[in-house]
């Protein structure tokens, strides 16, 4: 029998850069680059480095 | 001794009352003799046990020695010819002991009130005393975890961790301003290589 498809979008967790252990939940398309955005984080009150963390460690 | 009396003179009339039928003279922790430890007897101090709960079923594990000396038990000293009116008393022919006469309640509020008319060394020795306090206190310690001398809890982790982790904010933060700038000079991620993990 067939595997089933890969779903075309994921979840992917972009983590503040502030050490803050922050993080928002987003959702791209498989093939896409990894996300990255400025975006408010409010431990610290402030708009700091959000990037998006690897599954298993290897980075795209 | 005149000192004595002409102070009693000025005092409230429960405590005038109280040294007219126990006079210092006689039963004031003044003149009641100083404590001295015994020759080659362990104080209690020496044993006391520590501040974290000892296992009580462990091997070998030590019990408090109730009987062995100590500063503030021999301060409660009772003369058997001038009864101490502030500590029990046993009779030895029936075994039985008698109250002391006047209640802790009482003994606390004749303290308070010799405090207050700065009398209290004429009272006799007693478990309310100021002296008989410290001296326990500085035996026993307080008995809350982590206050004594070179004592600590372990506490919550998040606890334990608080500094390191607020020094690595604090160091990310600092670090911020050239990181977003770094990142805006390599197309808003898209040059960037060191991805964190998750």
């Amino acid at each position: 029998m067939a595997k089933k498809a890969k779903s075309r979008t994921i979840a992917v967790r972009l983590i503040s850069m502030a050490m803050t252990g922050y993080y928002r939940t987003m959702i791209r398309p498989r093939v896409h680059r990894p996300l990255s955005m400025l975006k408010y984080d409010p431990v610290v009150k402030k708009k700091v480095l959000f990037l998006e963390a690897t599954k298993g460690g290897k980075a795209k | 001794m005149a000192s004595i009396q002409q102070s009693v003179g000025k005092l409230p009339q429960r405590l005038q009352n109280f040294f007219a039928r126990y006079p210092p003279q006689v039963y004031s922790a003044l003149v009641a003799p100083r404590p001295t430890p015994p020759e080659g007897e362990v104080s209690a101090e020496q044993n006391l046990p520590s501040p974290y709960t000892p296992d009580r079923e462990a091997k070998g594990a030590q019990k408090q020695d109730r009987e062995a000396w100590s500063f503030s038990k021999s301060l409660l000293h009772n003369d058997p010819s001038n009864q101490n009116p502030f500590l029990p008393r046993k009779i030895f022919t029936t075994g039985k002991w008698i109250g002391p006469r006047y209640g802790l309640r009482q003994q606390a509020d004749l303290v308070k009130l010799a405090i207050k008319y700065n009398v209290e060394p004429l009272l006799p020795p007693g478990t309310k005393s100021t002296e008989y306090k410290e001296a326990r206190l500085a035996e026993r310690g307080l008995r809350i975890k982590g206050t004594g001398i070179g004592q600590k809890v372990k506490g919550h982790k998040w606890e334990r961790t608080m500094e390191a982790r607020l020094e690595d904010r604090r160091k990310a933060m600092t670090e911020m301003p050239e990181m977003i700038r770094l990142w805006k000079q390599r197309g808003h991620g898209r040059g960037w290589r060191q991805w964190p993990k998750r």
